[in-house]
């Protein structure tokens, strides 16, 4: 059953358009990946979704409450990661994390607090003030204080914008360790590794919903699989042989690679190897090309930007 | 849940206010500075002014009420006539200390949350916007009257070591302590919510605090009309003043949770 659901989701400000009919659901314990150009409507979804602002059109559900009707019972089923950090520098991490805490009903504030900066390796700098700490640090604090009060549903955006590799890599770590507990994770990224990465579905939004499926699937939708075969020596009578075998459907030479089109690329292969070795040619390696994500991204925003979803 | 939520305000605005030296220094040092000025100008007037002071027409009418409503004064000297005038403005004018305390403070209470980014975070736990108001508002209120008590009592202090104790009768007197325990309460919550709505329309801090400063217009305008005798507090009049403030507390707060919009804050403010 869909924990995330939007019917129609729309919102303008004045006269522009920030999201338009948005629809789409997102299982529950899935990660879902939004990817989208600056100012394609990521953080108004989010913004919507987090009962934050009210849509102007459509409406939009988290664990089956209202966004725009219950607005505080949304507030305690959700966690959310803002684009900035947003902590009083003056104070120190626990004292920002319990005053964040304290607003939720069912939560122990210095026990949650205790728990998560324990868990997110940040208890020995608890009695710093937050303002000396790393954009690293910042960030897993900040996820900290979206965890406080064990939210089903975490809305993240742009968890990893601005940090180094590293800083990167750890907070990628714990998100990964966050949907391995079941919760349901909305993340918002410009870096399609990490959506690759991290994300078993993949929506990409230029104020519409242009695409909703998993990595594969989008490659799939722009380009045809293709298998790579690296030769010892491209030979004139190999590539002849390959060309004659009835399940190619597509060959070009590139140096050493041959790179094919097969009606089934699974079952083809060991045809297609013993072929090759048959006329005389050696076979280094067989792979199937791979299509980096942000070709179809790019694929996705510039091509299909104005036409369906 | 509502008083823990407003309690959990308080406090963190606490902990901000008592860790930044500028916050501290300007909720301790003004005021105190605010009442050695006032005192200083009283003792200048008496010492230099005298009786030539006294026949002016506006202190003429301020003197025919007060000696209305206290009648021992006409049998006291013309400077000292002058010093239970200007000594009985003390209650109004220490209201400026509340007020002068919201401008710096409360101003930045709202702003400051945006600039840092740390608002959105707080809109998304479910603390109601009210209770964020109030506990913003408190948690300026409470020190700015502790410290406008303080002040007082600094106030008796000095007027006693410059010799004034003696009309302490006519100017310590129920109508005192109503303003300070009555209208100050009220007024000061009313400029830290004034403060707060100021702070939360304003785009950024330089014009929250312009909007913020027309607060202080209301507690001058109280100060003239008794001491130009327009109205002179009796007891009764200051328990309805401070009534009155107190609704108008009530009405205020009610509008800055109406005027607090959360979306245009979050979307418009950069």
């Amino acid at each position: 059953m869909p924990i995330i659901e939007t019917h129609g989701l729309s919102k303008s400000f004045k006269s522009i358009v920030a999201v338009e009919d948005l629809t789409l659901a997102v299982e529950a314990g899935q990660v879902l990946g939004f990817l989208g150009p600056n100012g394609a409507g990521k953080t108004t979804t989010i913004r919507m979704l987090a009962g934050m602002i009210a849509p102007t059109g459509g409406y939009a559900t988290v664990a089956g409450i209202r966004t725009d009707r219950e607005v505080e019972r949304v507030h305690e089923h959700i966690g959310l990661l803002t684009e900035t950090p947003g902590f009083y520098s003056r104070l120190s991490a626990r004292h920002n994390l319990e005053f964040f805490a304290g607003f939720y009903p069912a939560v122990d504030s210095r026990t949650a607090v205790e728990k998560y900066l324990k868990k997110m390796g940040l208890w020995e700098r608890r009695n710093d003030k937050v303002g000396t700490f790393s954009k690293g640090m910042k960030q897993r604090l900040a996820i900290t204080r979206a965890m406080l009060h064990e939210p089903g549903v975490l809305f993240l955006d742009e968890p990893t914008a601005g940090l180094d590799p590293e800083a990167a890599g750890e907070v990628r770590e714990l998100i990964r360790g966050l949907s391995k507990e079941g919760r349901t994770i909305f993340l918002s990224t410009h870096n399609l590794n990490e959506a690759e990465l991290l994300c078993d579905r993949i929506a990409v939004i230029h104020t519409r919903l242009l695409a909703l499926d998993t990595a594969e699937q989008l490659r799939r939708r722009f380009f045809r699989r293709q298998i790579v075969v690296r030769l010892e020596t491209p030979e004139p009578r190999v590539v002849e042989a390959v060309r004659k075998l009835p399940f190619v459907e597509d060959l070009q030479e590139d140096g050493n690679q041959l790179i094919l089109e097969l009606t089934d690329p699974e079952s083809n292969r060991p045809a297609l190897v013993k072929a090759i070795v048959e006329a005389g040619g050696g076979v280094i390696s067989v792979s199937e090309k791979q299509y980096p994500l942000e070709d179809v991204y790019l694929r996705l925003i510039h091509e299909e930007g104005g036409n369906d979803a | 849940m509502t008083r823990k939520r407003i309690k959990n305000v308080l406090f963190k605005e606490w902990r901000l206010l008592f860790t930044d030296l500028n916050s501290g220094l300007l909720v301790t040092l003004l005021p105190l500075l605010i009442i050695l000025k006032g005192i200083l100008y009283i003792w200048l007037a008496s010492k230099f002014g005298g009786d030539t002071m006294l026949t002016m027409t506006v202190f003429q009418t301020a003197l025919a009420k007060i000696t209305q409503a206290m009648p021992g004064i006409a049998r006291l000297p013309g400077n000292e006539q002058l010093l239970v005038l200007l000594l009985s403005q003390f209650n109004f004018f220490l209201l400026l200390i509340p007020t002068m305390v919201a401008i710096n403070a409360a101003t930045f209470s709202i702003v400051d949350e945006k600039l840092t980014g740390s608002l959105e975070a707080l809109l998304a736990t479910p603390v109601r916007t009210w209770e964020l108001l109030v506990g913003k508002a408190l948690a300026g209120a409470i020190p700015a009257l502790v410290i406008t008590w303080i002040s007082a009592g600094f106030f008796l202090l000095v007027t006693l070591l410059l010799g004034w104790g003696h009309l302490f009768g006519f100017v310590v007197n129920a109508t005192w302590f109503l303003n300070l325990f009555l209208v100050t309460t009220a007024v000061a919550m009313l400029s830290f919510i004034l403060g707060v709505i100021g702070s939360s329309r304003a785009k950024d801090a330089k014009s929250a605090q312009n909007v913020v400063l027309v607060i202080i217009f209301p507690v001058m305008a109280l100060i003239g009309i008794q001491v130009t005798g327009i109205v002179w507090f009796t007891p009764l009049l200051t328990i309805a003043l401070g009534v009155g403030i107190g609704i108008i507390d009530a009405l205020t707060l009610r509008l800055a949770v109406s005027l607090f919009q959360r979306e245009s804050i979050l979307v418009q403010w950069r």
